[in-house]
């Protein structure tokens, strides 16, 4: 019997899908079975991210109104050996298409053949969002380090505490480490004590990010990227291994930036 | 003594002290009151303090027995007391006495709403909101909305382990937490929001309410 998790963030933008495709990819590595769920009907994404747009047969609508079975459905990525499936969102309708009875059933069916189901949230507290969260048993929230997308985390974490799911995790995304070491954005301090729930892991922007999604390779798959080592290292803790928080401020303790931060203190 | 007295006049250091029989009809009460009041040999303006002891009147008669002593020119009212009032009033009052805990994060979008006083352990976050028709106390830090007092109690406050909220009402009047306000404090700790005689809403050191507001404490026992 696998586990569901939803990922979800209230506010757009600020890397749901991405996240959903490097989790579901670095659990696969890890040599889990892992099924991806876009719940984004109407604006799907998750598809193009992974590359199989063009594999794409039935949807998700298609399952739900019993035109095909789930198996017709579910993309496989050939780069993993029958590691990562994708079932993906309609395009053609809304997200009124489907119930939140209607996932719970269909996730219910999934988890019995594998051991993650990830369901990547849409934007928003409506329709979408209860079919989302509907079948899931965990939650994770991603939010940056801005003001407004740790509002809308707090928003989505009072929605999820009161569902009949386990308590949500963070990850904080995008960091800018020289941002956050000045002190112009938030920091990872001060977005935990304001939404005070654990964190799950954090991300640090890069580039490559945005380039390997565009080619439809998540990030993940390069072991030397730091926002890849980042989503690894949350896969390990979701998988139950204890992984130490990578360090915001890496690369600006020398001998010399050791000797100053004692003097400064 | 002849006959039964239904009206017993006493005076005391408050002022005159009207004891109404509460075994006897209600209209042969009425009676006699009308009568003692009528002929009572008094000069000038005196106070009188009425009991109606367990006799429950309602609004109707309360207000015929004030109209009755009223009908004299040297007696004012300045109080009824009752040993009984109805069981409504009585849950009405348990509510608005009761202090209601809340365990928990207040999140934005979540309403937190008591009848009584609120006690909020954990955090008002921006955009969450507590209200209270008495006062609300939070340990924790409130940065969110607060209404204190919202069925019109002025004398209710907001006190809070970290006052940084957005919005403060007491009663009907609010407060925005700009930054022009001059009330806000850089380190706002242990502080409490209260309803200042000059209409205004102001903010003080936590220690400063047993003076503020010595009526607030319910504490009964201990030496």
């Amino acid at each position: 019997m696998g586990e569901a998790i939803v990922i979800t963030s209230g506010k757009g933008g600020v890397g749901k899908t991405t996240t959903s495709a490097n989790l579901g990819t670095a659990l696969a590595l890890q040599g889990k079975k892992v099924c991806l769920i876009d719940t984004d009907i109407g604006l799907r994404n998750l598809d193009v991210i992974l590359g199989l747009e063009n594999r794409i047969i039935y949807d998700l609508v298609d399952v739900i109104e019993g035109r095909c079975k789930v198996q017709q459905a579910l993309v496989k990525d050939k780069r993993f050996d029958d590691g990562l499936f994708l079932l993906p969102a309609a395009q053609t309708t809304d997200k009124n298409a489907v119930n939140p009875e209607q996932m719970k059933t269909l996730i219910t069916e999934l988890k019995r053949d594998y051991d993650y189901i990830l369901i990547d949230c849409p934007a928003g507290i409506e329709q979408g969002f209860k079919n989302a969260i509907s079948g899931a048993d965990r939650a994770i929230v991603v939010t940056t380090p801005e003001i407004s997308a740790v509002r809308d985390a707090d928003r989505i974490i009072g929605l999820l505490e009161n569902e009949d799911i386990e308590p949500p995790k963070l990850i904080i995304n995008r960091i800018r480490r020289h941002l956050m070491n000045n002190g112009d954005s938030l920091d990872v301090n001060d977005i935990t004590t304001h939404l005070s729930i654990d964190l799950l892991g954090i991300i640090l922007d890069d580039e490559n990010v945005i380039s390997s999604s565009n080619k439809g390779e998540p990030v993940v798959m390069d072991p030397s990227n730091p926002a890849a080592i980042g989503y690894r290292n949350i896969a390990r803790r979701i998988l139950g291994e204890s992984v130490p928080l990578m360090s915001v401020d890496k690369g600006k303790t020398g001998f010399f930036g050791k000797l100053k931060a004692i003097f400064s203190r | 003594m002849t006959k039964q007295q239904y009206v017993t006049i006493k005076g005391t250091k408050e002022g005159l002290v009207l004891r109404l029989d509460d075994k006897c009809a209600y209209s042969e009460m009425i009676a006699e009151l009308r009568r003692k009041v009528e002929d009572d040999g008094l000069e000038g303006l005196a106070e009188v303090q009425i009991h109606t002891g367990s006799r429950y009147c309602n609004e109707e008669e309360l207000k015929e027995i004030m109209n009755t002593i009223h009908g004299s020119p040297n007696l004012r009212v300045s109080k009824i007391q009752s040993d009984v009032i109805t069981m409504e009033e009585c849950n009405r009052k348990v509510l608005e006495n009761q202090s209601e805990t809340y365990i928990g994060i207040v999140r934005s979008g979540q309403v937190v709403k008591a009848e009584g006083d609120l006690v909020v352990v954990g955090d008002v976050n921006p955009n969450g909101r507590v209200v209270a028709a008495g006062s609300i106390y939070v340990l924790g830090r409130l940065k969110g909305i607060a209404h204190a007092g919202s069925n019109g109690n002025t004398k209710a406050v907001i006190a809070a382990s970290w006052l940084e909220a957005t919005h403060l009402i007491i009663a009907d009047k609010m407060e925005t937490m700009t930054d022009e306000l001059t009330i806000l404090s850089e380190q706002p700790e242990m502080e409490c929001a209260y309803l200042h005689p000059n209409g205004f809403i102001a903010i003080d050191r936590l220690q400063e309410l047993r003076i503020l507001r010595p009526g607030l404490s319910s504490f009964k026992g201990g030496s």
